[in-house]
């Protein structure tokens, strides 16, 4: 049985008149098990599908990897979970189960295994790409899976060209909180923005596989994490007393990932907002909240951070504010809360910094990424920091000050892209 | 807290023989036929308060967390903050209310600043008859908390003997029932003190402290309604106000302090109530004490009013009479006495609740006045 856990990090000092409350909470996941172990049906199960861009630009290489790549990811998926294989272009196909077989889904066992191998080795590049398509068949299929844990993997190397892009955040909208995606682009003639969109409304993340020949190695590991996700449907749920405001709550480690908009509400002082499946791991996520000042010397509990599985607060977390003159107190502000303020807008540094360089604004990019290495610097962000001198030429790294590079491959600004979102963790002494 | 018991009891402390059915020695304020308090837990725990009246949960049996909340009136959550504001669940020492009768009720609370409720609070009343008894814990010394506590409610107990119901019942003429209940008061601060030193004795046996050093004490307040009389006994800085509804607003006790007796000697109030030592307080219950016989004074209201018993966590933001007269007036929306101390110590936080704040109201009026 998965036991979660939550640590609070924060200064709860306010000073007098301070209204803003801000805290890490880091969330833990032990004993989650393996997804599915509960059988193939029911709620503890698992059904996978790997979905495969098949449009013409695949043609070669491209397409041979792929293919290669989801045979290994069906090698991968663990017997019993529930299992189809998608071929996309302008339009989604189902490649295994075979197109005229009676069941949307099969469990995985030797021979469908098997099957499925040999269903994958047909699939072969044409058309254009309307990922629209892939996720309805993607969602009709997993509809039919009467399981908890549903995970997509998305492959294109494409732009979504065939279709206005309204139709894939309309197909986004409809099929957020039904089945978790992570989107890989091969390449470097996808766009990050659009796979980003679907990665981050799905619970999922986006990554950039430079060659070929990494795909494989790549869905296998996203299979065996998703079947280490023994828990479906963890809310992070948030209460804040009455007349307060929640600011924000972001998921900040290992990845950024702003969740203020997903709140659902569980009742007026609460919200929930999805977190999708759990393996054994931590998350930490930084809370905000705007609470009416009180006299110094009060105390007061400005959130509630709960873990919520299937409805159920299995952890909590208390956020709480005291007023204080002692500005030796109040000054200080929580390493945790710091370190991970940085890192979020690193995030946004990055992104802003990248969209204004492509839309050819130098001067906004010039000093977005040269924050961006400063506060790389400052989080100890040494990734990031790489990536960074791969697009500009640092100056001097504490002031943030740098030369965009002029020969900067396409490549190296999407792994940056990419990689934005990427947090290390702060520190513990 | 009637005296039901006709025996002839023995006072177990100086032995004199005390009257059938007296529940405190008339020597040296014991009190008698009570059991004693039990020495042996800590003092949160051991403190037996008895006012409010809770519904224990059915499931666990306990009551604590049932209490609501006190800023809002919402329900205290299991992990100690409201579901509602968020703010702590106080205890039952942090936060009390006692409404012994309908036109007598009073709020003691821990305030905004301090870590516990040093302050204490003990009321009686009958149709014509109350006894509202107010202890300030000494913050500096340890424990002061059980010390104050027990001082309320040992002359509460003994106002209580000379009430109506009583068993040395206060009788008489206007006059005497002055004279009787100046005596009264005495033996009341009397039988604090010694509750005060009852107290120290026994945190010093079972917590090792060394109490000769530092001694728990209190300040004390008491204040009688009597029919048409108005007494009030204390030693320390915590006050009683007479704020009759038309009329001058007087403070019926004097402070026992370093600000009041320069005011005495000639030093200008301002001066003397701005001086760091202006809240030192001169005499005070407790095991060093060197007198616990409270001063008394006493008035004949002529028309109905507000009588308030404090402590300095509320006068400090509000001494002067006429202020106070207006400050309550501002909050008595009604004759409930108990929603106006709960509006009185939620202003005295407001203003930043740098000490307990103990209000204790009693609504005089010619109806009751006149009943006797």
């Amino acid at each position: 049985m998965a036991e979660f856990s939550a640590e609070v990090f924060q200064n709860e000092f306010l000073s007098d008149g301070a209204t803003d409350v801000h805290a890490v909470v880091s969330v833990t996941c032990a004993g989650a098990g393996a997804a599915g172990t509960a059988g193939p049906a029911g709620p503890g199960g698992a059904a996978e599908i790997v979905a495969v861009d098949t449009s013409g630009s695949m043609q070669g290489r491209n397409m041979e990897a792929a293919k290669h790549a989801a045979a290994v990811a069906v090698d991968q998926i663990p017997d019993g979970t529930l299992f189809a294989i998608v071929g996309g272009s302008h339009v989604a196909t189902r490649i295994f189960p075979y197109p005229n077989a009676r069941v949307p889904m099969v469990a995985m066992e030797p021979g469908a295994r098997a099957e499925a191998r040999r269903a994958i080795a047909t699939m072969s590049a044409s058309g254009g790409t309307a990922i629209s398509t892939w996720l309805r068949l993607a969602d009709e299929l997993f509809a039919t899976a009467p399981v908890a844990n549903k995970h997509l993997i998305l492959l294109t190397d494409g732009k979504n060209e065939s279709e206005p892009s309204a139709h894939l955040d309309q197909m986004i909208a409809n099929v957020t909180g039904r089945f978790q995606c992570d989107a890989r682009g091969v390449g470097d003639r996808w766009v990050v923005g659009e796979l980003r969109k679907i990665s981050t409304a799905l619970l999922g993340t986006v990554d950039l596989i430079a060659r070929p020949e990494d795909i494989a190695e790549d869905f296998a590991a996203l299979v065996r994490k998703s079947a280490a996700r023994g828990v479906a449907a963890v809310d992070l749920r948030v209460w804040a007393p009455q007349g307060a405001q929640v600011l924000f709550v972001r998921q900040v480690a290992p990845e950024v990932d702003d969740l203020t908009a997903r709140r659902t509400e569980v009742n007026p002082l609460t919200g929930a907002y999805p977190t999708g499946a759990w393996a054994d791991e931590t998350r930490e996520y930084h809370v905000a909240v705007r609470v009416p000042a009180k006299p110094v010397g009060s105390e007061q509990l400005a959130a509630r951070v709960q873990v919520a599985v299937d409805g159920d607060v299995t952890a909590a977390g208390l956020v709480k504010a005291k007023w204080s003159d002692d500005s030796t107190l109040t000054a200080r502000i929580s390493p945790e809360v710091a370190h991970y303020t940085g890192q979020a807008e690193l995030a946004s540094a990055i992104q802003e910094g990248l969209a204004a360089k492509a839309a050819g604004d130098e001067a906004t990019a010039t000093v977005k990424l040269g924050r961006a290495v400063q506060l790389a610097a400052e989080t100890g962000n040494d990734e990031a920091t790489s990536r960074l001198r791969k697009i500009v030429d640092v100056e001097n790294e504490a002031e943030g000050t740098v030369r965009l590079r002029r020969n900067a491959a396409k490549l190296d600004e999407m792994a940056l892209d990419t990689a934005s979102t990427k947090t290390t963790r702060v520190r513990r002494a | 807290m009637s005296a039901d018991d006709s025996s002839l009891v023995r006072c177990p402390r100086c032995g004199e023989n005390g009257a059938p059915g007296a529940r405190f020695c008339e020597n040296c304020g014991t009190p008698l036929g009570a059991p004693a308090p039990d020495a042996g837990a800590p003092s949160e725990v051991t403190l037996e308060l008895a006012p409010t009246v809770v519904d224990p949960d059915p499931a666990t049996g306990e009551a604590s967390n049932q209490r609501p909340c006190t800023a809002c009136g919402g329900t205290i959550a299991p992990d100690g903050y409201c579901a509602d504001c968020g703010a702590p669940g106080l205890s039952e020492r942090d936060h009390f209310e006692e409404r012994p009768a309908g036109w007598v009720a009073g709020v003691c609370d821990r305030g905004v600043r301090h870590a516990r409720n040093e302050d204490a609070m003990a009321l009686a009343a009958g149709d014509s008859f109350a006894a509202l008894v107010v202890c300030d814990g000494v913050s500096s010394a340890p424990d002061s908390d059980v010390a104050s506590l027990a001082a309320s409610r040992a002359a509460r107990d003994v106002l209580v003997a000379y009430g109506p119901q009583g068993s040395s019942t206060v009788q008489g003429a206007t006059s005497r029932r002055v004279a009787g209940w100046t005596d009264a008061m005495v033996a009341a601060s009397r039988a604090a003190g010694q509750a005060v030193r009852g107290a120290a004795e026994q945190l010093a046996a079972t917590k090792g402290k060394d109490v000769a050093d530092d001694p728990p004490s209190c300040t004390f307040v008491a204040a009688v309604v009597d029919g048409d009389v108005l007494v009030a006994g204390w030693l320390g800085d915590s006050r009683v106000y007479w704020l009759p509804d038309d009329g001058q607003a007087e403070q019926l006790s004097v402070d026992d302090s370093w600000a009041q007796e320069m005011i005495a000697a000639g030093v200008p109030r301002a001066q003397a109530e701005s001086s760091p030592q202006a809240h030192a307080i001169t005499r005070w219950l407790g095991p060093d004490a060197p007198d616990t016989d409270a001063r008394c004074a006493a008035t004949v209201p002529t028309g109905p009013g507000w009588l308030l018993v404090c402590s300095d966590g509320l006068w400090n933001y509000c001494s002067d009479p006429h202020a106070m007269s207006e400050l309550v007036r501002r909050y008595a929306t009604t004759d409930d006495p108990l929603s106006t101390a709960a509006a009185l110590v939620r202003w005295a936080n407001a203003q930043g609740g740098r000490d307990n704040i103990t209000a204790a109201l009693a609504r005089v009026s010619p109806a009751v006045t006149g009943q006797r």
